[in-house]
């Protein structure tokens, strides 16, 4: 996902931003990475490019 | 193409032709369910920003090979902001429980039992990732009931008419067009 992307994100369950944490980046995007959501204390996955943003809560960790 | 993704069909094509004659330049589109990406895809010659969602991994993928900006969620869950122009194909096949083969293809066509469950659910909540102005192209089926679909746009504060039509075997589908009814205010 290219970073102005992240405008546009937020956490699927409570609506709030989203901190980023960046592994693989190249020229053009984040390749892989993590997104975490502090009030809901749940971090969602960037793979292949392709942040995962399906709803779940911290108890399903 | 992968056997999990839902190829580009007669539904895809009318949507398709209905938004490239809808969209504006200056457009941020949000595409829901985009499946294989031809949609978006198509669309990002024609508009500032377009984003599309699908809670297929497999769809997510191939979508994103074709150069989407792609995000995996459940409808637009993780998604925020204002969008001029919503474009969705979505699950509108009645299907009863006993039919339900349980993979990822499912979520492209399985409505639940009257067709209308994911629709239903689209039309409550979309309100909050559209612009005030923006409009919204829903794809529906007779087999889902587009009077009923019209009915839950309205009983939500949209007017809804429709935009293009096309008879295949066994169903008409139709694109509506959906905006907020600002005179109901």
């Amino acid at each position: 996902m290219r970073r102005k992307l992240l405008d546009i994100i937020c956490c699927p369950v409570c609506k709030g931003d989203l901190v980023l944490q960046v592994t693989e980046e190249d020229e053009e995007e984040i390749l892989s990475g993590s997104l975490l959501c502090n009030a809901c204390r749940v971090t969602y996955e960037i793979s292949e490019g392709i942040p995962n943003l399906l709803p779940r809560t911290a108890s399903e960790d | 193409m992968d056997d999990q993704v839902y190829p580009p069909e007669a539904d895809t094509r009318l949507l398709l032709a209905a938004a490239l004659r809808e969209v504006r330049p200056s457009d941020r589109v949000l595409e829901i369910g985009t499946g294989s990406g031809e949609i978006a895809h198509a669309l990002q010659a024609s508009a500032a920003l377009v984003v599309a969602t699908d809670i297929s991994p497999h769809a997510a993928l191939a979508a994103k090979r074709r150069g989407v900006a792609v995000i995996r969620t459940d409808l637009f869950a993780g998604i925020c902001g204002a969008f001029d122009l919503v474009v969705f194909n979505p699950p509108y096949l009645p299907t009863s429980p006993d039919d339900r083969i349980d993979d990822w293809l499912e979520y492209a066509l399985d409505g639940g039992p009257d067709g209308r469950a994911v629709i239903e659910r689209f039309i409550e909540e979309i309100g909050r990732v559209l612009a005030p102005h923006g409009r919204i192209l829903l794809l529906v089926s007779s087999l889902t009931g587009i009077d009923e679909v019209r009915e839950a746009f309205s009983r939500q504060g949209y007017v809804s008419f429709a935009v293009a039509g096309e008879r295949i075997e066994g169903e008409t589908l139709v694109v509506l067009r959906a905006i907020r009814d600002l005179c109901a205010r």
